[in-house]
């Protein structure tokens, strides 16, 4: 009888054990996935080598960004084009300023100039350009998007490859950077962009490896559409910290939206108590990391992601099997490392340059 | 012309009279009624969090650019002209705080003053198409304010600048008074100055029968196109202000952000015109109306309502407010001719 009892115990234990979210050591948990995002970024080849110059002669490439007013898209741009001519080929960006018939225009350039592939680079989503891009694809171009899926998405019919970006891994490192912030206890505000495609994945991805690491904290979501961004990011925040006291850490997963939470953290007197982290790496908000006004940047580096996206539209070129995520190594920088960006810091400055003599040698170039 | 008419007709009897007034006064004060409502109402559901000093004094402070800019557009719409360029200076002037303190190193108090005026000099271009070219001022300030947006990007390189000098942010949000920033101080003081100017000076009467009727203060005497001039410089010079602001609230500069003040900042400006003065864009009414739209939106987000339903009150209680004030006007028709 003893026995059954104690084994009845055990059974239930163990069960209850199992129903419990949560990890063995959370915190060693939060500490590795952060360890592994410090290290200088080492080139993976993203797929098999190819003759990238012989596949790619007399191919044109016409690149249309979401804008050219956002410095993102320049750098990545400006990326793009220095991997094309390293190759060879004909690579054209079209300037736009955020306008549907500035994309439309680029399209019909593409088609009447004869093109070989169509890029929506850097957010411009395929989706709000429905019939002109199946205009193109019946004019016999290909068609791929850079930067603007997360791994976790499939893309749509009608394009033919996508350049994805691992969002979902920038989520779980700002989700653990929180929790190791905040010695295993973060109450977190979250500030996303729906209406961004790849926003819904990346704030999943925090709330889901929260959850994980700490199945009681609390964490709060606030859904900002990007052209409101800055009337309402300021005052979600602030309303945020007034009616919970007790938040110690902002996650805005864009950078950007860094100069509109600070103000508010200044007007409720919060900058000493809340810490913030973010993801892009963008410059400027860089130099407010270095100014101590920010705790840390997840930096993604362009010169690597124009190479990675070459690397990926080529592939769709000449037909070899399309690779699963853009190499695009995700980089902290904090007070430690951020003198390294540069001072004032850039796009491309603190992530080593293994990327170049790796996609040279990829491609046959060497 | 933009004015909003207000004629009432006289009264004959005693009793007419009162009820008039009570009408009159219940229309000055409707919004600041509601104000109290809302303050009330969201302080009975969060007495502990909403009615502490901390959050009134965040929604004061962090306001003050917008009501900056809310009375920069007043002066010119109550001479009855359209400044569609405000946000633009707004955001050329915090650029250029950007530019010259942070990239060229320049000390910030000569950066303000030559922020400020570049924001003269832009109003300055604004009244020269409009009362040279006779063009409608809808037009010139919209292409204005269009070619001062390209302007900007031109000198940020489309790059957003941070690291703006301390003694700007301090002096703006860090340092306060009663535990408010500065700022709002900043934009009530100025709301004062703009009441006494319009309702006490010469200056200002002649702005208001201008609005009201060009051709009659024409016929009286009054210098027109000087008056016009003069509100189109100064409110460009107002809009740089609150550009200042804008440079000190956030201590950075980006090429695009302030641009989507423009809206809100109308919005402001005609659901002011419905309070204190109903009829007449006013200076108290546009600081009550903006402090009655943040006031209602922080509740709504301290309850937890989506982004969305930010705009539901604020477009919905601009077109409530206003049609309102209408009705209570016996829907007499809005000139905005």
């Amino acid at each position: 009888m003893r026995s059954l009892i104690l084994r009845s115990f055990m059974t239930a234990t163990s069960l209850a054990c199992l129903a419990t979210p949560g990890l063995a050591d959370p915190m060693a948990d939060a500490q590795a996935i952060v360890a592994s995002h410090k290290d200088m970024p080492v080139f993976e080849a993203p797929g098999e080598p190819f003759d990238a110059k012989s596949c790619m002669a007399d191919k044109k490439v016409l690149s249309v960004p979401i804008s050219m007013t956002i410095p993102f898209n320049v750098e990545l741009q400006k990326a793009m084009a220095s991997a094309a001519e390293e190759v060879g080929f004909t690579y054209t960006t079209w300037d736009n300023q955020l306008k549907t018939d500035q994309w439309i225009q680029g399209i019909s350039q593409a088609i009447s100039q004869d093109y070989d592939v169509i890029d929506l680079a850097g957010g411009l989503n395929p989706e709000w350009l429905g019939p002109q891009l199946k205009e193109a694809r019946d004019a016999g171009l290909q068609i791929s998007a850079t930067h603007l899926y997360d791994v976790t998405q499939d893309q749509i019919d009608s394009i033919d490859s996508a350049g994805k970006i691992d969002y979902t891994a920038a989520g779980k490192l700002l989700a653990a950077w929180a929790f190791v912030e905040t010695e295993g206890k973060p109450n977190v505000l979250i500030i996303g962009s729906s209406d961004v495609l790849p926003s819904i994945p990346f704030v999943k991805a925090i709330q889901d490896q929260l959850t994980e690491l700490c199945p009681d904290c609390k964490q709060k979501h606030l859904d900002v559409p990007v052209s409101e961004w800055a009337t309402k990011i300021q005052s979600g925040t602030q309303s945020a910290l007034l009616a919970d006291s007790g938040i110690n850490y902002i996650l805005p997963i864009y950078d950007s939206m860094s100069q509109f939470v600070l103000p508010a953290l200044r007007i409720t007197g919060s900058e000493e108590a809340v810490g913030v982290a973010s993801f892009n790496g963008t410059p400027f908000v860089l130099d407010m990391l270095r100014e101590g006004q920010v705790d840390m940047d997840i930096g993604e580096s362009l010169g690597w992601a124009g190479y990675a996206a070459i690397d990926s539209i080529m592939r769709m070129v000449c037909d070899l099997p399309p690779v699963a995520k853009l190499n695009v190594p995700l980089l902290i920088f904090d007070e430690e490392n951020v003198e390294t960006a540069g001072v004032p810091a850039t796009f491309d400055d603190g992530y080593g340059d293994a990327h170049l003599e790796g996609f040279r040698t990829l491609w046959k170039l060497n | 012309m933009t004015s909003l008419d207000m004629q009432t007709g006289k009264p004959s009897l005693s009793m007419r009279v009162s009820k008039l007034n009570w009408k009159t006064e219940g229309e000055r004060f409707a919004l600041v009624f509601s104000w109290l409502l809302l303050i009330v109402l969201f302080g009975a559901l969060m007495p502990d969090s909403f009615l502490s000093w901390r959050n009134f004094s965040t929604m004061f402070g962090s306001q003050a650019v917008l009501v900056v800019l809310t009375l920069a557009i007043v002066i010119p719409l109550t001479s009855g002209d359209f400044d569609l360029s405000g946000a633009s200076i707004l955001t050329m002037s915090s650029m250029i705080i950007a530019v010259l303190n942070v990239k060229l190193g320049w000390p910030i108090v000569p950066v303000l003053l030559i922020a400020l005026l570049t924001g003269a000099v832009i109003g300055a271009v604004n009244a020269f198409f409009v009362l040279y070219f006779r063009i409608h001022s809808l037009i010139v300030t919209l292409g204005v304010g269009t070619f001062v947006n390209g302007l900007i990007l031109w000198i940020s390189n489309s790059q957003t600048i941070s690291g703006v000098s301390m003694d700007l942010v301090e002096w703006v949000i860090i340092n306060r008074l009663f535990g408010i920033p500065l700022a709002f101080f900043y934009a009530v003081g100025l709301a004062v100055v703009l009441w006494y100017v319009m309702e006490f000076t010469i200056p200002g009467r002649k702005l208001l029968f201008v609005g009201r009727a060009r051709e009659v203060a024409r016929l009286n005497g009054i210098n027109v196109t000087r008056v016009r001039a003069t509100s189109f410089v100064v409110s460009g010079t107002v809009s740089a202000l609150a550009g200042l602001l804008y440079a000190g609230m956030t201590g950075s500069a980006d090429p695009l952000s302030g641009l989507n003040l423009l809206l809100p900042a109308f919005a402001a400006a005609f659901l002011g015109a419905t309070s204190i003065v109903p009829g007449r864009f006013n200076a108290f009414g546009s600081l009550i109306s903006v402090y009655f739209l943040v006031t209602g939106i922080t509740g709504l987000t301290m309850l937890g309502a989506n982004t969305y339903v930010q705009n539901l009150f604020y477009g919905g209680a601009l077109v409530i407010a206003v049609s309102l004030s209408q009705l209570v006007r016996n829907r007499q028709p809005q000139d905005f001719s």
